[in-house]
C-alpha cells in the first residue's frame, strides 16, 4: 500500500511511499479527508516516496490549504527526496510546505 | 486501474493504427503528398508518446524508429519508396502484434531493414532506456514563446500527464513555469484524478512553432492550449514562421480524437447498448400499437388524441435508434486497400482499388457481415478475373486494372457492386467444370445466365490451380450463404475480355422486417413482403378444375401451392374462403394458402433463441398489437421443407411443376431441366437459375419462355 497512515497523539501522519499518482489519487484523498477530519496536526512523510504526480501535488496543495483554514497545522516532515522537491519545482508549483518538526 | 487505461490505450492506438495503415496505403500513391506524410508522422507520433505513457516501452521504442524515419521524410532528406512503404506495412504489423501480446519477435529483422533504408546507424535499443526525443529543426536565433495550459476535465483520463509535457518542453530550450491554483476547489470537493491545475510558460527556444505544438499533440483535444510570441517580442517575422506566429486554441473537452480533418464530436458506444436501445424501442413500437387499437376502440376522444401523439413520437423515436445503427460503409470498403495491396502485390499484377458511395449508410449488423462475402469477390476477382501487367495490355488494357466497390441505396434495399475489368467470366470453362463435375449433363444447353450461377455451386472452381488466394472452390459459396443469410440476393454479370460485376442486394437492416400479416387458423404469421407478389382468392372452381392436384390459375399461369396449415400439421377443417399468397422463392413461384391476409406489417425480429436456430422455416417472431407472437416464416425454406415432408397429395407433383410453365425456366426435356427436376437436388435447395437474376453489364439478356435474345 503506498499510503500508510500513523496515528498518534498530537497529529497523524501520511506516510506516502513509491509512486504516488493518478491510480492512488482517490485513495489518497480519502486518507487526507480523514486526517484533515480528525482535528489533529496533519504530517505527510515523503521519505520512501519515489514520484509525486500533479493529481498528489494537487491533493496535497488542496490538504494544506484546507488545514490552514479550519486551524491545524500541515507540514511535510522528513526527508524529501531529491527527486520529488526538482518535479515539485518544475511542476511550478511553490515549494512543499517541508517543517523541522520531529516526526 | 491500471488496466483500464492499459485497455482505453489499446483501443486508442487500434484507431491510430488504422489511420496509419490508411495513411501509407494512400502514400503509396501520393508520394509527395505532405498532407498525408504529416498524418503518418503523427500517427507515429501519438503511437510512441502514448505507448511510452502507457508503459509499453518496446512498442514505443519501436514506434520511435520508425516516426525517425517518417521525420526524415518530413523534412525531405528521405523519399517515400514502395520499399519504405512496404518497409511501413510490416512494421505496422509488428506494432499491432505488441500492443496485442502476439510479439513475433521481428522487431530486430525489421529495424535492420530500416537502418538499411535511411541510412541511419544504430539506433538506440528497445528496453528500459528512456525513449530519446526526436531533434526538433532549429531556425537559429532563439525567441521568447507564451505558452498557456489549461488541461480539461478528462485531461489525466485520457492519459495526459502535465508533468511529462513540461519535461518534454524544458528540451526545447530554457522554461519558465508557473502554476496557478486558482481552480482547485476545497478538497472535499475535488475530483482526484482530475487536473484542476493550470499553467503559464515562457519558453525561450530556436525551435520551430511546429515543435512547441508538436509537444502538445495527443492532448490538444483534452486542454485550452494557447501557444504565441511572448508580449514585448519584436513582430519581425520572417514569412517562413509567419503562418505559425498567430494565436492557436485547441479547445474543448473529452477523449483526444484521431487526427483526421473532420473530428466530429462523437462518443464511442458498447454494441450491446445500443442493442438492448433498439429492442427497447421494438417493444415500445408494439405497445404502441396495442394503445392504438384500445384507444380506436374506447372511441373517447381525450384518449385517441394522446394515442396519436404516441404514435407520432414513437415512429420518430423508431427511426432515430435504427439510424443510429447505421453506418457508412466506407471503413468496410478502406479495409480492403490493405488486401489489394498485398494481394497484388503476392500475385505480380497492379491493381487498383475504387470506391463509389462509400457514405452510404447500412445497419450494423449487415456491414459485420459484408466483409467476408467482399472478400471473397475481391480475392476471385484478382486471382481469376484480372490479367497481369503484360497480358492486359496485350488486349489494349491499361496495365493497372482496377476493382471498383461501390454502394447506393435503392429503394428498402442497397445494391452493394464487386467491379472488375479484367477478363470477364469464361462461361466455356465454366460450363466444361461444371459438366467435368457432374453438376449437368454434357449436351446440356444452358443460357449465360445459368452457366454463371454454377459458379455457385459448393466446391466449384475453374481454377487450375489451388493458390494461397481462391482455387478451393469454397469462396463463392461462402458468398452466396453469407447473401442468403443477410436476406439478400445476388447478382452476376459478365462480359467475356471487359470484365464482370457481382451485385449484392441487400435489406438496410436486418433487425426490422416488412412483413405482410396473415391468418391461419388460429395463429397468425407473418410473410416478408418482398418475396410476396400477389393475393388470389381460392375458389372452390380452382379446387375442381385442377383435379385433386394443387394448382392454382393465375391469368393462365398454374401455380402450385401448399396449405400453412397442412405444412404445420394443424387439424382443422378447410375453411370456407381461402387466399394464396403467390411468393417468390427459389424454387419458383408458390403459393402459400392462407385463411386471410390481414395487411401489411412492419416489425422488429426478435430471434427465437438458440433451441430453435436450426429451424429454418421460421426466421424470427414478432410480438402484434394485442400481445400474441407472430412467427415469421422463410417461404423458401418453407416450399423446400413442404416438397420433401408433405404427403403426395398435398404438395406439387413434379409432373405437375413441369406443366406449370415457369418463367426462366430451362427447356422442357433438356438435361439441366431434368437435372433442376430431381428432388433431392432441389432439397438441398440448390436451385440455381433462381436465385440469380439478368443484371445489366454491357448488354441485357432477357429471356423469353424459351427464346433468347440479346437487348442492347
Amino acid at each position: 500500500m503506498p499510503i500508510t497512515i500513523n496515528q498518534r497523539q498530537s497529529h497523524y501522519v501520511t506516510c506516502l511511499q513509491g509512486a504516488i499518482t493518478i491510480s492512488c489519487a482517490a485513495e489518497l484523498k480519502r486518507l487526507l479527508l480523514e486526517a484533515l477530519a480528525s482535528g489533529k496536526d496533519v504530517q505527510v512523510d515523503l521519505e520512501q516516496a519515489t514520484t509525486l504526480d500533479v493529481t498528489a501535488m494537487q491533493l496535497l496543495w488542496a490538504a494544506r490549504r484546507e488545514s490552514e483554514r479550519s486551524g491545524t497545522a500541515f507540514a511535510v516532515v522528513g526527508q524529501v527526496p531529491e527527486q520529488i522537491s526538482v518535479a515539485v519545482r518544475d511542476a511550478g508549483f511553490e515549494s512543499l510546505p517541508v517543517s523541522a518538526a520531529p516526526k | 486501474m491500471i488496466d483500464k487505461f492499459k485497455q482505453a490505450f489499446q483501443e486508442e492506438a487500434r484507431e491510430i493504427l488504422i489511420e496509419l495503415e490508411s495513411a501509407l496505403l494512400e502514400l503509396n500513391e501520393k508520394r509527395d503528398d505532405k498532407e498525408v506524410i504529416g498524418r503518418a508522422f503523427r500517427a507515429l507520433h501519438t503511437i510512441k508518446g502514448s505507448g511510452a505513457m502507457f508503459g509499453f516501452d518496446e512498442l514505443a521504442a519501436f514506434s520511435h524508429n520508425l516516426e525517425t524515419a517518417f521525420d526524415e521524410v518530413r523534412n525531405g532528406r528521405l523519399q517515400v519508396t514502395p520499399d519504405l512503404i512496404n518497409l511501413s506495412l510490416d512494421a505496422l504489423d509488428q506494432i499491432k502484434a505488441m500492443l496485442e501480446g502476439t510479439d513475433a519477435g521481428r522487431s530486430d529483422e525489421i529495424l535492420a531493414k530500416l537502418r538499411e533504408l535511411t541510412g541511419a546507424p544504430e539506433p538506440h535499443p528497445a528496453g528500459p532506456a528512456p525513449v530519446p526525443p526526436t531533434a526538433p529543426p532549429k531556425t537559429g536565433a532563439t525567441r521568447d514563446w507564451r505558452i498557456r495550459l489549461y488541461p480539461g476535465p478528462d485531461f489525466m483520463k485520457s492519459g495526459a500527464n502535465p508533468l511529462l509535457l513540461l519535461r518534454e518542453l524544458r528540451q526545447l530550450g530554457d522554461l519558465r513555469v508557473t502554476a496557478s491554483m486558482a481552480a482547485v476547489p476545497p478538497i472535499k470537493e475535488l475530483d482526484p484524478e482530475r487536473c484542476y491545475v493550470s499553467w503559464e510558460m515562457l519558453l525561450t527556444t530556436a525551435a520551430v512553432p511546429e515543435a512547441i505544438r508538436d509537444v502538445f499533440i495527443f492532448v490538444e483535444d483534452a486542454c485550452e492550449l494557447t501557444i504565441g510570441p511572448a508580449p514585448g517580442q519584436s513582430d519581425a517575422i520572417d514569412t517562413k514562421s509567419s503562418d505559425a506566429a498567430p494565436v492557436e486554441r485547441a479547445s474543448g473537452g473529452g477523449r483526444r480524437a484521431s487526427d483526421k480533418p473532420e473530428s466530429a464530436s462523437s462518443i464511442r458506444v458498447a454494441a450491446a447498448k445500443l442493442d438492448q436501445l433498439v429492442n427497447l424501442v421494438g417493444e415500445l413500437v408494439t405497445v404502441q400499437a396495442r394503445l392504438g387499437e384500445v384507444a380506436a376502440r374506447r372511441e373517447d376522444p381525450d384518449v385517441l388524441a394522446v394515442s396519436e401523439e404516441v404514435e407520432r413520437l414513437t415512429a420518430a423515436l423508431r427511426e432515430n435508434s435504427m439510424s443510429i445503427r447505421m453506418l457508412p460503409i466506407r471503413a468496410t470498403f478502406e479495409r480492403f486497400r490493405r488486401l489489394v495491396h498485398d494481394l497484388a502485390r503476392d500475385l505480380h499484377k497492379q491493381v487498383e482499388l475504387t470506391f463509389e458511395g462509400a457514405d452510404t449508410e447500412l445497419d450494423k449488423t449487415v456491414i459485420d457481415q459484408l466483409t467476408d462475402p467482399l472478400m471473397h469477390l475481391i480475392r476471385n476477382s484478382m486471382d481469376h478475373g484480372i490479367e497481369n501487367a503484360e497480358g492486359r495490355r496485350a488486349v489494349g488494357k491499361p496495365a493497372t486494372a482496377t476493382i471498383h466497390l461501390s454502394a447506393r441505396h435503392s429503394g428498402a434495399n442497397v445494391l452493394i457492386g464487386v467491379t472488375d475489368d479484367g477478363a470477364g467470366i469464361n462461361a466455356e470453362a465454366v460450363r466444361a467444370r461444371a459438366v467435368e463435375k457432374g453438376l449437368i449433363a454434357a449436351d446440356a444447353q444452358l443460357t449465360e445466365t445459368e452457366i454463371f450461377s454454377l459458379i455457385l455451386a459448393p466446391g466449384f472452381s475453374t481454377a487450375k490451380q489451388i493458390t494461397d488466394v481462391s482455387g478451393r472452390g469454397v469462396g463463392m459459396d461462402v458468398v452466396r450463404r453469407s447473401v442468403e443469410a443477410l436476406r439478400g440476393t445476388l447478382d452476376i454479370a459478365s462480359k467475356a475480355g471487359a470484365g464482370a460485376t457481382v451485385t449484392l442486394r441487400l435489406p438496410l437492416t436486418l433487425a426490422i422486417i416488412d412483413g405482410l400479416l396473415v391468418q391461419v387458423g388460429d395463429a397468425r404469421f407473418v410473410l416478408p413482403l418482398a418475396n410476396s407478389l400477389e393475393c388470389v382468392e381460392l375458389t372452390e372452381r380452382d379446387i375442381e378444375a385442377s383435379h385433386g392436384k394443387p394448382l392454382a390459375n393465375v391469368r393462365g399461369e398454374l401455380i402450385p401451392y401448399i396449405r400453412i396449415s397442412d405444412y404445420f400439421d394443424m387439424k382443422r377443417g378447410r375453411p370456407p374462403h381461402e387466399q394464396i399468397m403467390i411468393t417468390e422463392t427459389e424454387q419458383g413461384q408458390f403459393g402459400l394458402v392462407v385463411d386471410q391476409v390481414l395487411g401489411d406489417h412492419q416489425t422488429v425480429i426478435k430471434n427465437l433463441g438458440r433451441l430453435y436456430r436450426n429451424v429454418q422455416v421460421v426466421s424470427g417472431a414478432t410480438i402484434l398489437g394485442d400481445g400474441t407472437v407472430a412467427l415469421i416464416l422463410d417461404p423458401h425454406r418453407l416450399v423446400q421443407d413442404a416438397m420433401r415432408t408433405l404427403s403426395p397429395d398435398k404438395r406439387p407433383s413434379g409432373v405437375a411443376r413441369e406443366q406449370a410453365g415457369h418463367r426462366q425456366k430451362p427447356r422442357n426435356g433438356t438435361a439441366a431441366h431434368r437435372v433442376l427436376q430431381n428432388e433431392s437436388f432441389l432439397s438441398n435447395g440448390i436451385s440455381y437459375g433462381r436465385y440469380i437474376r439478368c443484371s445489366p453489364y454491357h448488354t441485357t439478356f432477357h429471356r423469353e419462355r424459351g427464346a433468347s435474345h440479346l437487348l442492347v
